[in-house]
């Protein structure tokens, strides 16, 4: 690519622009491989602006959640299984925040075990919902679909302005829209299962 | 002698532990990066430099701009996004999100979208999470034949409300978010 662009450099240099057919392939050429010089820049202010960070904070929170151990959230789990209104805040809040930042897409939904039929399905939607808030401050959760939340940082980057603001709002909101997502759902269900026995 | 050995072992063995540890935390990070992340990177990268060098860029920005930068426009995208039948097939890998949110981002960049749009954008674009994936992360979770049936339509129903709510919940959470820069 760069071999490229240094023979055009040469042309411009030597001889005038050239013209007609020839010229056009030429401009043609030039339009294609922009394209995908363009890529690479972005693709290295990619791999020099976050990699670096998001593999050293990785490699902290899996070594932190081999230590502390998976097992040791199944308390929580049973917890949130208790009927009453005090408790949908844990099942809905608390679960999926634990389960996703210790567990992180898609075994987080293997908490969902630890309640009742009846609950089921709004945790799952809980859990789901939530692997995408907390990308901006946990990357590790889900790493493989990053670019939800960093497609759209990146624009806010380029204008200067920090993403710590956007970051913190995103999982707060995040844990808002779970917790009446679980509290929907789990209504829905309730009234499919009346409807379905009767 | 024995107890010293012992306790030689016995810090030996915690020291090579935690080194094991962190060693294995390392490796399943590489692991997680060249398999997921650096190949989503040079897939978006591309994307980006395709917006960026030709005039696709302008065209997505005279269509996404209306919608996109007002609260209207974001509700639609949000329901579009939610409906039940379509959910499930933007769901997979959230790779439309994905695209999707790089799109905006190139537009935010660009100064078509407000920046404190950022914010409800991430919610509009992303009703559909989860829900092609919906068997099998109740599957996860042991749930019955029965639930599985009653729990798919109960998800996608619910985004129909939860979608939307979640967009509008997050425009008013928005408020202050990068203010000044207007």
């Amino acid at each position: 690519m760069n071999l490229l662009s240094v023979g055009y450099r040469l042309a411009e240099v030597t001889v005038d622009k050239p013209t007609g057919i020839l010229g056009a392939l030429a401009t043609a050429a030039e339009d294609f491989i922009k394209v995908f010089n363009k890529g690479g820049e972005v693709l290295l202010s990619l791999m020099g602006g976050i990699l670096p960070t998001l593999v050293v904070l990785l490699t902290a929170v899996n070594a932190l959640v081999r230590i502390i151990g998976p097992e040791k959230i199944e308390n929580l789990g049973k917890a949130a299984a208790r009927p009453g209104i005090q408790w949908y805040p844990v099942r809905y809040i608390v679960l999926p925040f634990v389960a996703v930042f210790v567990l992180t897409n898609p075994m987080a939904y293997t908490m969902g075990r630890f309640l009742p039929e009846r609950y089921k399905p709004a945790f799952y939607d809980s859990a789901v919902s939530f692997v995408h808030p907390i990308l901006g401050i946990f990357p590790h959760a889900n790493p493989g679909e990053l670019f939800v939340y960093v497609g759209i940082a990146t624009g806010i980057t380029q204008l200067g302005l920090g993403l710590g603001d956007l970051a913190v709002r995103y999982l707060l909101v995040g844990l808002v829209v779970i917790f009446i997502r679980g509290i929907v759902t789990e209504w829905i269900t309730a009234r499919m299962m009346a409807k379905k026995e009767a | 002698m024995g107890g010293i050995s012992a306790v030689l072992t016995k810090i030996g063995r915690s020291v090579g532990g935690v080194v094991g540890t962190l060693y294995q935390a390392g490796r399943d990070t590489v692991d997680t990066v060249i398999r997921n992340v650096i190949p989503f990177m040079a897939f978006i990268s591309f994307i980006i430099g395709l917006i960026l060098t030709t005039g696709i860029g302008d065209w997505i920005a005279t269509g996404i701009k209306g919608s996109a930068s007002s609260l209207p426009g974001l509700l639609l995208i949000s329901l579009v996004c939610a409906l039940p039948v379509l959910s499930p097939l933007l769901g997979p890998g959230a790779v439309i999100a994905q695209i999707v949110g790089t799109l905006l981002g190139v537009e935010i960049g660009k100064g078509n979208i407000p920046a404190q749009y950022a914010l409800p954008a991430l919610f509009a674009i992303n009703p559909q999470v989860g829900c092609d994936f919906i068997p099998v992360g109740l599957a996860l979770g042991e749930a019955e034949p029965e639930t599985v049936e009653v729990g798919v339509p109960a998800v996608l129903f619910s985004r129909l409300v939860t979608g939307p709510l979640s967009v509008v919940i997050a425009y008013f959470a928005s408020f202050g978010l990068y203010s000044s820069s207007n």
